[in-house]
């Protein structure tokens, strides 16, 4: 029994469905779809964000990270605070406001270092929590905007200005689009090829056996330190994007109901750790969501709820088998240098 | 015989409980060294001292000349110290490759030599038609020999063994004791935990013999088999 290393051809072929979707995605505004459902889309895209960050991390080593809503909303407050305060719009804030959110989430991380399950998720949860009854705080909210959040203006807005008054909004919608559009598909293809690497599967093995992982050579802290910082770089990202597209920036980015329950019925749903079912869900959710508003309304956190219980009862096993497929024709072709009878 | 391992006065409680106390053993290089003692006498334990997954509350663990008492587990295997699981303890569902390939990966920082030496492990313990399953589709027989493919991945000089030959039959246990002889004889040095003495007899030159977390014997396995306290402490258990 020999394996032979795929051609080249045959692994080009292997990326044909995913490129086509990529593409077919990105040309969606080419049919002609505008305005409301490419807001959808936007947003959709800025949770994609979220939902990957959540898989990449939580999906592999199960450290469930229930404080990306902390992150997003750091980095969605410095956006705002900086146009505040120093008047830079968001389209020099955003990277600043990423730097400082992805220092203030090792705030999250530290813990994870010596606390373990379910504890980690439950410190995890408490930090936007917190963030919230700060922001809203008599002498804070005076500083950070309270209630009624900061208002900024939008990314792109200076250039849109420069634009006849009927085709700003259009130009942003259309702009916003292409502009997530393409950091998502950035992000997807790096967090796959992470999540699928040797790295990953270090996150995996912590998430299986942390003891044993880290007594068979792997070094788990540093391995789960920048398996959550890159965790953190796509939450903040979002989170500033949020803040940069949707002003004013209030305490409803930091309200897991909104920023947390979203990403993780995708994960869970999607296949925790498979990056492209969490990634999928995201899109299918949202969608159906804005489909069955009439329907549902503004029952949607319940929906979610619902849903997540209903999966944890019914608990898919289906992905580990579908991420332990995916590695049969890895393992053969790494073994294929060895002769054997 | 110059030394590879010293542990001296070793301590480690649990609360009250002593599962170690002051505890001094030390292994040549290229020994084989057997320790033995009844279930909750503190072998584990001492396993899990030398490893560095826990960390002794008094005394010191010299490797190599190098006081690693306060060194992180992982650090530890890349200095050459490896070991094994009472029971097995594998990655449930990453493939067999996997487990043993991300220990390599963990040491040797070329990708090449990584796979290498994965397939050199997986090849020495006979798992290469294996390597695409499961650990759950493996026989407890196949599960000890992914441990000891992960433990011997990473070129270590020291290779601790926690009840390697528990709940095997005889032509597996004989299967194990080619493998431990193999790399003996290519230099690897071993600490082998066992219940019983039956199978350390004829492997190991030497045993510590340890109760209540006290080493109360130390020599060779036919001396120890004549020794009054050993033969008290395992009255009732049988040494053989
Ligand atoms: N992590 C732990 N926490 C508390 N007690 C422990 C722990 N590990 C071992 N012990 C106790 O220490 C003693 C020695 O255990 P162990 O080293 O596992 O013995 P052995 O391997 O010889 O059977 C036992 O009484 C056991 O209950
Ligand atoms: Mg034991």
């Amino acid at each position: 029994m020999a394996f032979a290393k795929p051609s080249i051809k045959r692994r080009l072929v292997r990326y044909v469905p995913s490129i086509t979707i990529m593409v077919a995605y990105s040309c969606i505004p080419l049919l002609g779809i505008r305005g409301f459902w490419l807001d959808v889309l936007t947003r959709a895209n800025i949770f994609a964000l979220l939902t990957l960050s959540l898989d990449l991390y939580s999906g592999t080593t199960f450290y469930l990270n229930l404080g990306i809503s902390f992150i997003a909303g750091s980095s969605a407050y410095v956006v705002a605070l900086l146009y505040r305060y120093l008047g830079m719009v968001p389209e020099y804030s955003i990277i600043p406001a990423i730097a400082v959110a992805i220092a203030l989430s090792t705030v999250i991380f530290l813990p994870s270092i010596r606390v373990r399950g379910v504890y980690f998720s439950v410190l995890s949860l408490l930090l936007p929590l917190i963030m919230v009854s700060l922001i809203t705080s008599q002498p804070l909210s005076l500083y950070l905007g309270g209630e009624g959040g900061i208002p900024l203006p939008s990314l792109f807005s200076s250039y849109a200005r420069m634009l006849p008054p009927r085709e700003r909004i259009p130009f942003l919608q259309l702009t916003w689009f292409y502009l997530t559009t393409a950091l998502t598909i950035v992000a997807a293809v790096l967090s796959y090829k992470l999540a699928y690497s040797n790295f990953g599967f270090m996150l995996r093995a912590i998430g299986q056996d942390e003891e044993l992982a880290e007594a068979s050579g792997i070094d788990t802290t540093r391995v789960k330190l920048l398996g959550f910082l890159v965790s953190s770089t796509l939450a903040a990202t979002a989170g500033a994007l949020y803040a940069a597209i949707r002003p004013p920036v209030t305490v409803d980015v930091l309200i897991p109901a909104n920023t947390l329950v979203p990403p993780l019925t995708a994960v869970i749903l999607g296949g925790m750790g498979t990056i492209i079912g969490p990634l999928a869900t995201n899109y299918i959710t949202i969608v159906a969501y804005e489909l069955l508003w009439d329907a549902i309304g503004r029952w949607r956190t319940i929906a979610y709820m619902l849903l997540l219980i209903v999966l944890v009862i019914l608990k898919p096993q289906g992905v580990v088998f579908h991420i332990y497929l995916k590695l049969r024709k890895a393992i053969a072709t790494k073994l294929s240098s060895v002769t054997w009878r | 015989m110059s030394s590879l391992l010293v542990c001296e006065g070793v301590t480690k409680r649990f609360g009250g409980l002593v599962a170690l106390n002051n505890v001094s053993i030390e292994v040549g290089k290229g020994e084989i060294l057997g320790i033995i003692g009844p279930n909750g006498s503190g072998k584990t334990t001492l396993i899990n001292v030398i490893s560095g997954v826990l960390l002794p509350d008094d005394g010191r663990v010299i490797f190599d000349g190098k006081d690693v008492s306060k060194l992180k587990p992982h650090v530890r295997v890349s200095l050459g110290i490896s070991r094994t699981f009472q029971g097995s303890r594998v990655y449930p569902y990453l493939p067999v490759y996997y487990n043993v390939a991300l220990s390599a990966r963990s040491v040797y920082r070329d990708p090449e030599i990584a796979r290498a030496k994965t397939n050199w492990a997986l090849t020495v313990t006979k798992l290469i038609a294996e390597a695409v399953e499961l650990p759950i589709n493996l026989t407890p027989f196949k599960l000890r020999m992914v441990e000891i493919a992960r433990a011997i991945v990473t070129n270590p000089k020291l290779v601790l063994l926690d009840e390697p030959f528990a709940g095997l039959s005889a032509e597996e246990v004989e299967e194990v004791i080619k493998i431990i002889n193999k790399l003996n004889n290519l230099g690897v040095t071993f600490i082998i935990v066992e219940h019983k003495l039956r199978y350390l007899m004829k492997l190991a030159e030497r045993v510590v013999v340890l109760n209540n977390g006290i080493k109360i014997f130390e020599g060779p396995p036919s001396e120890a088999i004549k020794d009054r306290e050993v033969i008290q402490v395992y009255l009732g258990g049988g040494v053989s």
